[in-house]
């Protein structure tokens, strides 16, 4: 008897080849003409050409009430991942209990590791009553089962649209005992119907500072030669936290990472289960008020807490998800600048190591058009590296974009000759890009893993640099920050460059003249 | 209104854990209570989600602030052959000032902008806590827009503080009862049309059933809802016969369906061989018994016998290489038993398996099936499971990826069989797939290397570890 079927224990086929065999296709195509009930295909390709149109790209830009395909996420998620980058913080999302279910699978998908945060499941009862109870139960639960040296508070809407007011909360869960007097539960409000995660990891970084260095101000605390920086929301923090530090080492320079995730989104295999690992830990983060110094690697994730250090009387310096040379140079000078050391030997050679890659490979760079999109400091950060490569970056796109950012990017377009075509679209969503795509052409985008649809459709590779990257794996252990992080951007985009070259000349026969060896 | 589907969905008498409940009980609800400060699961809004994304041509718009659809939008690996929409996040992206003003006339201008721009068949509305708290009546809206626009827009009222993933499943189904389910008729119907609810086609599991059903020549009218169709759905009235996969997730559906059309309704299950040849027999009996012809028996039996003789044919290589192999199974409901028989049936031993979805009959089927010595897990900890696998209890953990980490951390072999997974596991062919994932899990070299010391740490406990 033969198998009717294509799949046969000799050879087990994958789903992606599998589906496509001949019994397949035909059941496929019965199921269309019997059930789908859809538009002649002449219409759907028609209809197809004209999403791609300015006509329809005007349309599209006309929107006003739904978002296709957004770039952002919410508050409470950026607040969880600030509050992860504690030594043995419990994240605890006050409000329904779905969310963190959401964000914690959220953030494993991209880093593949575990993590850990609970919630106070509010429930119907408690949108009336408001949510005191669940607080007081919730961190003595969350206290008791997962013994975390640091509870840090954050809300979802639920909580934030009955207006529950978590100073007061703790206040009383502490006097009923939920937690020690003196066990640190930092909060943050972090509704998300304002702002996207990037405000939400500013909160939080602020909660967790204030409850530590306190609230009042005080320009006269002693300070020491300690540099702070504070990373931001940063996919790529297992590798570039790692590069910090040892950028620091080659200084000489004390430097202070505030939440750093780089461990616990990168646990050993050894045996060992870790609820939580690394982290910056509650006495440097004590400590940290005396520095003389805080650095923000990305503007728009510090606004709050930057301003807080300030008033702290510290000095303070922001940047925008520095890449590539010139912005390496500029954070190498201001902590020289800050420590009063010369940049080392070891990261002037690297520095040299750079430059001569970048030279190495420029006429593959030279002039290609790209679209960039993801949060605000990536997109700034981003642009200028291509800027500097002679690469023309074209669509700026980010949906957390604010004018003041729109200004920024133009500024640093208007910088350079390679920065006539660009253009930045603040509060724009992927299918806003996918207009823009369509109608002004580039040769590549770099993105997340989100714009694999844009890829299919719009048939332009896509070069995954940015927060989330769930169908890739590992890219996140290496940085994109410092001359090493700037090296590693550039073979990213260079290998897509060249695996397309090699992809459109491999016809034999045809266009395999220029199949070359050597590119 | 909400309150009263809830209520509805509480006393569903096609729930035999329902059943057995008193009044008091039962107005208490089948949610648990969830402990706060504790881990927890997907909420309501999550579950309605689950159940209704699957349909692909139509758009699922979310009404709330970016949180339910920035955090969600195409996060299920259920396959579709024909449109793909259902993968593009559409979102009201409520804001502050919406939630002060209300989000009413928002939402009617996003359904708007996607009838201009998409031409779905259907509109899904999703309800989230924040528009239900302020009480943005969005079944109103759905009511208007669908006059004004011309297409069904379904509301789907689910918001998450309301209960569990698994009462979001229900409150899915309901809106499907209320708002689809009836409302097109197919252009014929054969005496052979079934309806399978609660089956999402993850990793194209559906179609490794379907082919078979094609060959006994039964014809699936309406799944519910993988690789569903929205007119697909909307004309499952017509079955002959319903087929409820995921028997808790969407009792309701079926046993109101019977109510309202007559059709009678059974709980069966895709995976594991023998339960696979149960289904197709229950299917095609209760199929000749409402008229079809009698012929489809033995048509049935033909395939039966075929399919069963192939499968232990393709099996048979993996017994000598899972003899003495131990596996811990963490998965909801049917999956539990349905696996371990199969499992069982490839030579594994299985040391116990959790039963939180698990209903009544789920877990007396296993009893039955195991005997009372099997472990049944109620609610494991994450500590114990970890514990298990650390006192090497276990060759293999198979799980959804929540846990994941807990086995991978302690060494043990993972392999994944909940809604994230890659491969299709359902049917005869979906068991010989499960068996190459087991087997290639067991047999990667990378766990020698996990479970052997560094080659720089010698000492008596690491030589016995490198000898086994």
């Amino acid at each position: 008897m033969t198998d009717k079927l294509s799949q046969s224990a000799d050879k087990v086929l994958d789903h992606y080849t599998l589906f496509r065999q001949p019994e397949y296709a035909a059941m496929f195509e019965k199921k269309k003409t019997e059930f789908e009930y859809g538009h002649s295909d002449e219409e759907v390709a028609r209809v197809s050409e004209w999403t791609k149109s300015e006509d329809y790209k005007a349309k599209n830009f006309a929107r006003e009430a739904v978002v296709i395909n957004p770039t952002k996420a919410c508050q409470p998620i950026g607040a969880m991942f600030a509050a992860q980058g504690f030594e043995g913080t419990l994240p605890f999302v006050h409000g329904s209990q779905g969310c963190v279910a959401y964000y914690r699978t959220h953030l494993t998908r991209h880093f593949k590791e575990p993590n850990s945060a609970v919630s106070s499941s509010m429930t119907e009862d408690a949108a009336v009553f408001g949510g005191l109870n669940n607080m007081i139960d919730g961190l003595a639960n969350a206290y008791a089962l997962y013994k975390p040296k640091m509870i840090a508070v954050m809300t979802t809407c639920m909580a934030e649209v009955i207006g529950d007011d978590l100073q007061g909360f703790i206040a009383n869960a502490k006097n009923k005992d939920s937690v020690p007097a003196d066990f640190p539960v930092p909060y943050a409000h972090t509704p998300a119907f304002v702002g996207s995660h990037i405000v939400g990891y500013d909160n939080m970084i602020k909660g967790i500072l204030t409850n530590f260095w306190g609230t009042s101000e005080n320009f006269d605390t002693p300070k020491t030669e300690q540099i702070n920086l504070i990373p931001g929301f940063d996919g790529f923090a297992v590798g570039n936290n790692r590069e910090l530090k040892r950028i620091a080492g080659e200084f000489g320079v004390k430097l202070q990472i505030l939440s750093d995730v780089s461990d616990n989104f990168d646990t050993p295999m050894d045996g060992e289960y870790r609820m939580y690992d690394g982290g910056t830990t509650i006495e440097e983060t004590k400590e940290a008020l005396h520095a003389k110094a805080t650095l923000s690697m990305q503007e728009y994730n510090t606004t709050q807490t930057l301003q807080f250090c300030k008033e702290k009387g510290q000095q303070v310096a922001k940047f925008n998800y520095p890449m590539g040379v010139t912005a390496t140079d500029e954070l190498l000078l201001k902590l020289a600048e800050l420590s009063g050391k010369p940049v080392p030997a070891s990261l002037k050679l690297e520095r040299g190591r750079l430059v001569d890659a970048i030279a190495d490979s420029h006429t593959h760079m030279h002039g290609k058009r790209f679209a960039v999109y993801g949060d605000p400091d990536f997109c700034l950060g981003m642009t200028r590296f291509l800027l500097e490569l002679g690469a023309e970056p074209v669509h700026i796109l980010s949906t957390s974009g604010s004018k003041k950012w729109e200004k920024q990017v133009q500024k640093a377009l208007d910088g350079s000759p390679f920065g006539a075509s660009g253009a930045a679209h603040g509060g724009k969503d992927l299918w806003h890009l996918r207009s823009l795509i369509f109608t002004d052409k580039v040769d590549y985008i770099i993105g997340n893993s989100y714009g694999k649809y844009l890829e299919r459709d719009t048939k332009i590779p896509l070069i995954r640099l940015t927060y989330p990257i769930f169908d890739r794996h590992h890219h996140h252990r290496y940085p994109t920050w410092g001359y090493q992080g700037a090296l590693n951007v550039l073979v990213r985009i260079l290998d897509r460059i060249f695996e397309d070259i090699d992809a459109n000349t491999n016809i034999v026969g045809k266009t395999d003249y220029s199949f070359d060896l050597i590119r | 209104m909400l309150q009263d589907k809830i209520q509805d969905v509480f006393n569903e008498p096609g729930c035999a854990t329902n059943q057995a409940k008193s009044a008091k009980e039962k107005k208490k609800g089948c949610t648990k209570s969830l402990k706060p400060g504790a881990a927890a699961g997907g909420c309501a809004y999550d579950g309605a989600m689950i159940v209704l994304q699957p349909i692909a041509d139509a758009a699922h718009l979310v009404h709330g602030p970016i949180a339910c659809l920035g955090n969600s939008w195409d996060n299920r690996g259920s396959k579709s052959s024909g449109s793909q929409l259902y993968r593009t996040g559409f979102t009201t992206d409520l804001s502050e000032l919406d939630v002060i003003g209300g989000g009413e006339k928002k939402l009617y201008r996003a359904i708007k902008e996607i009838v201009q721009q998409y031409d779905p068949p259907a509109v899904f509305v999703y309800q989230t806590c924040v528009p239900a708290m302020t009480g943005d009546d969005i079944a109103a809206v759905c009511k208007f827009a669908a006059q004004k626009l011309g297409k069904p827009v379904i509301p789907v009222d689910a918001p998450g503080f309301v209960g569990s993933k698994n009462l979001g499943n229900k409150l899915a189904g309901e809106a499907l009862l209320d708002h689809v389910i009836g409302t097109v008729e197919p252009d014929y119907t054969t005496p052979t049309d079934v309806c399978i609810i609660g089956e999402y086609n993850l990793a194209g599991e559906l179609w490794l059933v379907k082919p078979l059903l094609d060959e006994i020549g039964i014809r699936l009218l309406s799944c519910i809802s993988g690789d569903g169709r929205y007119q697909e759905v909307a004309q499952a009235h017509r079955a002959r016969v319903t087929m409820m996969v995921c028997s808790q997730a969407l009792v309701n559906v079926g046993r109101k369906m019977e109510e309202r059309y007559g059709i009678p309704y059974f709980e069966g299950s895709f995976y594991g061989v023998s339960d696979m040849s149960d289904t197709l027999r229950t299917m095609t009996r209760m199929l000749v018994e409402r008229g079809a012809d009698k012929g489809l028996i033995d048509r049935a039996e033909g395939v039966i016998a075929r399919e069963e003789s192939r499968v232990w044919r393709r099996l048979e290589p993996y017994k000598p290489r899972f003899d003495g192999k131990r596996v811990l199974l963490f998965t909801g409901g049917v999956k539990s038993w349905s696996m371990v028989s199969a499992l069982e049936g490839a030579g594994l031993t299985i040391l116990g398996t959790s039963t939180k979805k698990s209903t009544k009959e789920d877990k007396e089927r296993i009893k039955k099936m195991k005997g009372e010595e099997f472990h049944q897990w109620d609610d494991l900890k994450p500590r114990d499971i970890y514990k298990m696998l650390v006192d090497n209890q276990a060759d293999i953990m198979m799980s959804g990826g929540r846990s994941q980490f807990i086995s991978l951390k302690a060494k043990v072999p993972w392999l994944d069989i909940n809604q994230e997974r890659h491969h299709a596991y359902a049917g005869y062919d979906g068991i010989v797939n499960l068996c190459e994932e087991i087997d290639k899990t067991l047999s990667n070299p990378i766990w020698r290397q996990v479970r052997q010391p560094a080659p720089w740490e010698s000492g008596p406990s690491s030589t016995l570890l490198a000898a086994e």
